[in-house]
C-alpha cells in the first residue's frame, strides 16, 4: 500500500509536474502564437477554426471595444465638461460618417456662381411658368384600371396642388391625352399609375414641349391614415425643395415647382415639401403655426420646434408647431424623358441603369 | 476609410475635339501629354442663347486653312476657323417662302474638303439640308477680312423629298454622293454633280402578323470612305439596316438594337465597323459584314446619345449627348477613356486631327495666303485617299489583333485586305447564310458582282 501510495504520490507528483510543464508549454505555445500574431498582424477570430475558441475570443473582443467605446465617451464628456468649467472653447463635436457626407464626388453639383447655369435655366421648358409669365394647370389622370386606394389618393393630391383638374382616364392613348391637354392650355400633366390596387408610379409631364419624368412610387399614407391630421385650407401652399443639387436634380426641382403657382398664399400657412435624401424624394404636407408662449412646459411637447428655439426672445419664446396633413409618400426618379411622353421614339436625359448602382455612395439628384 | 470605387479612366491621347450645345456655345477640349491626358475644355466660344442653338456642324480637318461649319436654329450658316474661333462669314438659309426657321430647321451640313476643278481658288462648297429637304449647294467666296460679307458665287437648290420630314443626311468620302433620309423619307442618294437622284430604299415587308412598321429614319451613314453603294442606317423603330445600291432596293441585313430609336451611327475607318447610340445612351460597335454586335461601351452613360464621331489617327470615338457628357472611348478594349461635363446638352462633336500636343497651334491662314498652296495640299489629301496605304496598314493591325481572339475570320479579313471587292463578296456571303435573301434576288445579286469585278 505504502509503496502504492507512494507510487500514487509519486505520479500525482510526475502528473502535477506534467501539467505543470504542459502549462508551460501552453504558456509557450501562448506566446509563441502571440508573436506569430504580432508578426502576422493580427489574427482574426473568423480565422480560428474550433468554434466554441473563435465565439470566446469574438466574445473578448466585443467586450473589449465596449470599454473601450465607452472610456472614450467618458473621456470626451469630462474634455467638455472640464473645458465648460474652465470656460473655454469646447472641443470641437465630431460629425457622424454618413454615406451622404462621404458622397462620391459629383462634377455635375451645381455651383452658385455658374453663369452658363442660370444662361440654361432661362432657356428652358419651365421658364415661363416660373417667370410667371403662365399660370400652372394641372391635369390629373390615372392608368386605365384604377380602384380602392388610387381615387383616395388622387382626391388628396387634388387638394395638395391648387388648379388642378382630376380627368378620367377612360381608354385614350397618353399621347392623346397629351393632345388634348396642350389644346386646354395646361401646362402639366400627372398621371398615377396603379398596380394591384396600390398606387406605385407617378408621371409627370411638363407641357407643351417640357421633360417627362418618371417616378416610382411607394410608402403611401394617406391622410386618414396619419395620426392627428389636419385639413388642409384652400390657400396656395409654399413650397420646400431640398437637396436638388445635380443638375439632373436642379432640372428635376424645377420640373416639380411648375407644379405649384408661385405666388403662395402666406396666410394658409401651409406648406408642401418635396425633400430629396439618397436620390429618394420625400413628400410631406404641413400646416405650421408660430406660437408665443411664456412658460417653459411646452418645451418638451413641441418636440419639432428646435428650429423656432434660436429665435428666442428673453421671456417670450416663439414656437413653431406643425401639423401633418395630407398625404405622405416617397418618389424615386426612374427616368427622366425629352419632350413629352413617347416610349418608343422617345430620346431620355437620363435612364436608371443597373451598371450605376456599383456604389452606395453615389447619388444622382 | 469609406470604400469609394472610382471609375479608372485611363485617359486619351493627345486630342481635340470640339464640341457644340444646345445654347449654341462651341467648345474646345483638349488633351496634352503622351498618354493617359485627362481632357479638358481649354476654349468656349459664343454667349450662351438658347435661340442660337446648334443643329449641324461639318469640319473640313486640314493642315492648312481648316474651316469649320455650323448651322444654327435661326437658319443661320457660320463659317468658323476651328483654330481660334474666329468667324470668317455668316449664310443665312432662311427661305424665302414664309416658313419661320424653327419649323424648317437644317438637319445635315456638309463642308465640302475637296475643290471642283470649275470653282475658283479661295472658296469653299457648302452643302445644307432641312428639314422639308429643300437641299440647296452653295459655293462661296471666301472674303478676304474675316468681318466681309461673304459671296455666293453659284448655288443650286433642290428639294430632295416631296413629304415627310428629312432627320439625317451624309456626304460620301469621295464627295459625289449625298444619302438623306426621315420619317417617312426611304433612304436616298442623290448625285451631287448633277443633282439626280440616283437610288431609293424600299419599304421592308410587312411582318408575320401583317404589320407595317412605317418609315422613320433617324441617323444614316457611308459604311466606309470609298464607296458610295453602302449605307447603314438606323430607324426609330430601334433597327439598324444594311443597304447596297449595287444589290437591292431593300435592306441586306437589317438587325434590332435595344429598344429605344437608333440616334447616331458612325462609320470606322476599316469599312465595315459601324458604332450605333440610341435614345437611352447604349453605344455599342457592330460588324457589318455579319451584321453580328462586337460589344457595347459601357460607362454608366444615361442620356441618349446625339453624336459620334471617329477620330482619324487614334483608335478612339467620341460620343456626346443629352447627358451633356463627352466620353472618349477605345475603339478595340471598348474601354472608358475619360468624360468631360459639359453641362449642357449637347448636339455634335467633331475632331480636329492636326492638333500638335507640343502646343505649337497649326497656322491660322491669313486672307493673303496663296490659295494655290491650298489647292495643292487639297490634291495631296486627295491623292492619299485615294490611295489606301493607311487604311491597309490599320486593316493589318486589325488581323494582328485578331488572330488571338478569332481565327476563324482570320482568312476572311485577310481576302479583304488582299482584294479591293472581297468586301463585297463576303457580304455576299453572309447575304447567303442568312435567310433574309431570296434566291432570286440572290442571283440577280451576283449577276451585279459578275458586273462589278468585270468593270
Amino acid at each position: 500500500m505504502g509503496e502504492k501510495r507512494k507510487k500514487n504520490r509519486g505520479e500525482a507528483a510526475d502528473r502535477f509536474e506534467r501539467e505543470n510543464e504542459n502549462g508551460e508549454y501552453e504558456n509557450e505555445q501562448r506566446k509563441k502564437q502571440k508573436k506569430q500574431i504580432e508578426n502576422k498582424g493580427e489574427i482574426l477570430p473568423s480565422m480560428i477554426k474550433n468554434k466554441e475558441k473563435r465565439s470566446e475570443v469574438h466574445a473578448k473582443l466585443k467586450h473589449q471595444k465596449k470599454l473601450d467605446k465607452r472610456k472614450k465617451i467618458k473621456a470626451r464628456d469630462a474634455a467638455e465638461k472640464r473645458a465648460l468649467e474652465l470656460g473655454e472653447e469646447p472641443p470641437p463635436k465630431s460629425v457622424p460618417r454618413t454615406i451622404e457626407n462621404t458622397r462620391e464626388f459629383d462634377e455635375t453639383v451645381c455651383k452658385p456662381d455658374d453663369e452658363e447655369l442660370f444662361a440654361g435655366n432661362d432657356a428652358d421648358e419651365f421658364s415661363g411658368i416660373l417667370k410667371r409669365e403662365h399660370i400652372p394647370k394641372v391635369l390629373i389622370t390615372t392608368c386605365r384600371f384604377n380602384s380602392t386606394r388610387g381615387p383616395a389618393f388622387i382626391s388628396e393630391l387634388l387638394s395638395v396642388i391648387p388648379n388642378a383638374h382630376y380627368y378620367k382616364r377612360g381608354t385614350y392613348d397618353l399621347k392623346k391625352i397629351v393632345e388634348y391637354a396642350n389644346k386646354k392650355d395646361f401646362t402639366s400633366i400627372i398621371v398615377v399609375h396603379t398596380n394591384r390596387r396600390e398606387p406605385d408610379a407617378l408621371l409627370i409631364i411638363g407641357l407643351p414641349d417640357g421633360p417627362t419624368a418618371h417616378f416610382k412610387l411607394s410608402k403611401l399614407l394617406l391622410r386618414k391614415d396619419i395620426k392627428n391630421h389636419g385639413n388642409p385650407t384652400s390657400h396656395k401652399p409654399e413650397l420646400v425643395l431640398n437637396n436638388f443639387t445635380t443638375r439632373l436634380g436642379h432640372r428635376i426641382g424645377r420640373l416639380i415647382q411648375t407644379l405649384f403657382p408661385q405666388d403662395p398664399n402666406f396666410r394658409g400657412r401651409r406648406v408642401v415639401t418635396f425633400h430629396n435624401q439618397r436620390d429618394f424624394i420625400f413628400f410631406r404636407h404641413h400646416r405650421y403655426i408660430f406660437e408665443s408662449k411664456e412658460s417653459k412646459q411646452n418645451d418638451a411637447e413641441s418636440k419639432k420646434a428646435k428650429d423656432a428655439k434660436a429665435e428666442k426672445a428673453s421671456q417670450e419664446k416663439v414656437l413653431a408647431r406643425l401639423q401633418e396633413c395630407g398625404p405622405r409618400f416617397t418618389l424615386k426618379l426612374i427616368s427622366l424623358q425629352n419632350g413629352t411622353f413617347d416610349t418608343k421614339g422617345g430620346e431620355y436625359e437620363w435612364v436608371h441603369k443597373p451598371e450605376m448602382d456599383t456604389s452606395r455612395r453615389r447619388f444622382f439628384l | 476609410m469609406p470604400r469609394t470605387t472610382t471609375l479608372e479612366c485611363p485617359g486619351c491621347p493627345p486630342l481635340r475635339a470640339v464640341t457644340f450645345d444646345a445654347l449654341g456655345l462651341i467648345k474646345v477640349i483638349e488633351a496634352h501629354g503622351k498618354q493617359g491626358a485627362v481632357p479638358k475644355v481649354v476654349e468656349r466660344w459664343g454667349e450662351p442663347d438658347s435661340s442660337k442653338c446648334v443643329v449641324a456642324a461639318s469640319i473640313i480637318d486640314r493642315k492648312i486653312d481648316p474651316l469649320l461649319a455650323v448651322a444654327r436654329k435661326t437658319g443661320m450658316i457660320e463659317v468658323l476657323s476651328p483654330i481660334n474661333g474666329d468667324r470668317r462669314f455668316m449664310v443665312s438659309n432662311v427661305d424665302d417662302a414664309g416658313l419661320r426657321p424653327e419649323e424648317d430647321a437644317v438637319v445635315g451640313l456638309h463642308l465640302f474638303a475637296t475643290q471642283k476643278s470649275d470653282l475658283t481658288s479661295r472658296s469653299c462648297a457648302l452643302l445644307s439640308c432641312t428639314t422639308k429637304g429643300n437641299t440647296s449647294m452653295r459655293s462661296i467666296q471666301v472674303p478676304d477680312s474675316p468681318e466681309g460679307s461673304a459671296s455666293i458665287g453659284s448655288s443650286r437648290t433642290w428639294s430632295v423629298c416631296a413629304s415627310g420630314n428629312i432627320s439625317c443626311s451624309k456626304v460620301d468620302g469621295s464627295e459625289n454622293y449625298a444619302l438623306f433620309g426621315g420619317k417617312g423619307v426611304e433612304v436616298n442618294v442623290w448625285d451631287l454633280e448633277n443633282c439626280a437622284k440616283i437610288w431609293t430604299a424600299k419599304s421592308p415587308p410587312k411582318n408575320s402578323l401583317g404589320i407595317f412598321t412605317p418609315t422613320w429614319f433617324t441617323a444614316a451613314t457611308f459604311l466606309s470612305k470609298d464607296d458610295h453603294r453602302k449605307i447603314v442606317a438606323g430607324t426609330n423603330s430601334h433597327q439598324v439596316r444594311l443597304y447596297d445600291i449595287s444589290a437591292q432596293r431593300r435592306p441586306v441585313i437589317s438587325f434590332d438594337f435595344r429598344e429605344t430609336p437608333i440616334k447616331a451611327v458612325a462609320e470606322d475607318l476599316n469599312g465595315y465597323t459601324v458604332y450605333i447610340g440610341n435614345g437611352s445612351g447604349d453605344l455599342a460597335s457592330v460588324d457589318m459584314r455579319t451584321g453580328k454586335l462586337l460589344g457595347c461601351f459601357l460607362g454608366k452613360c444615361s442620356g441618349s446619345i446625339r453624336s459620334i464621331a471617329r477620330h482619324p489617327d487614334f483608335p478612339v470615338i467620341a460620343s456626346c449627348g443629352l447627358d451633356s457628357y463627352v466620353r472618349f472611348w477605345d475603339v478595340k478594349t471598348r474601354q472608358l477613356l475619360s468624360a468631360v461635363f459639359l453641362k449642357q446638352h449637347l448636339t455634335n462633336v467633331v475632331f480636329d486631327s492636326n492638333f500638335d500636343d507640343e502646343g505649337v497651334k497649326p497656322s491660322v491662314a491669313d486672307p493673303s495666303l496663296d490659295a494655290e498652296q491650298i489647292a495643292s495640299e487639297t490634291e495631296i489629301r486627295d491623292k492619299e485617299e485615294t490611295l489606301p496605304v493607311k487604311r491597309k496598314k490599320a486593316l493589318k493591325k486589325d488581323e494582328a489583333s485578331k488572330k488571338k481572339k478569332a481565327t476563324n475570320e482570320n482568312e476572311a479579313s485577310k481576302e479583304v485586305s488582299i482584294e479591293n471587292d472581297g468586301l463585297n463578296k463576303k457580304a455576299s456571303k453572309e447575304n447567303k447564310s442568312s435567310k433574309m435573301l431570296k434566291s432570286k434576288k440572290r442571283s440577280k445579286r451576283s449577276k451585279h458582282e459578275a458586273l462589278n469585278n468585270a468593270s
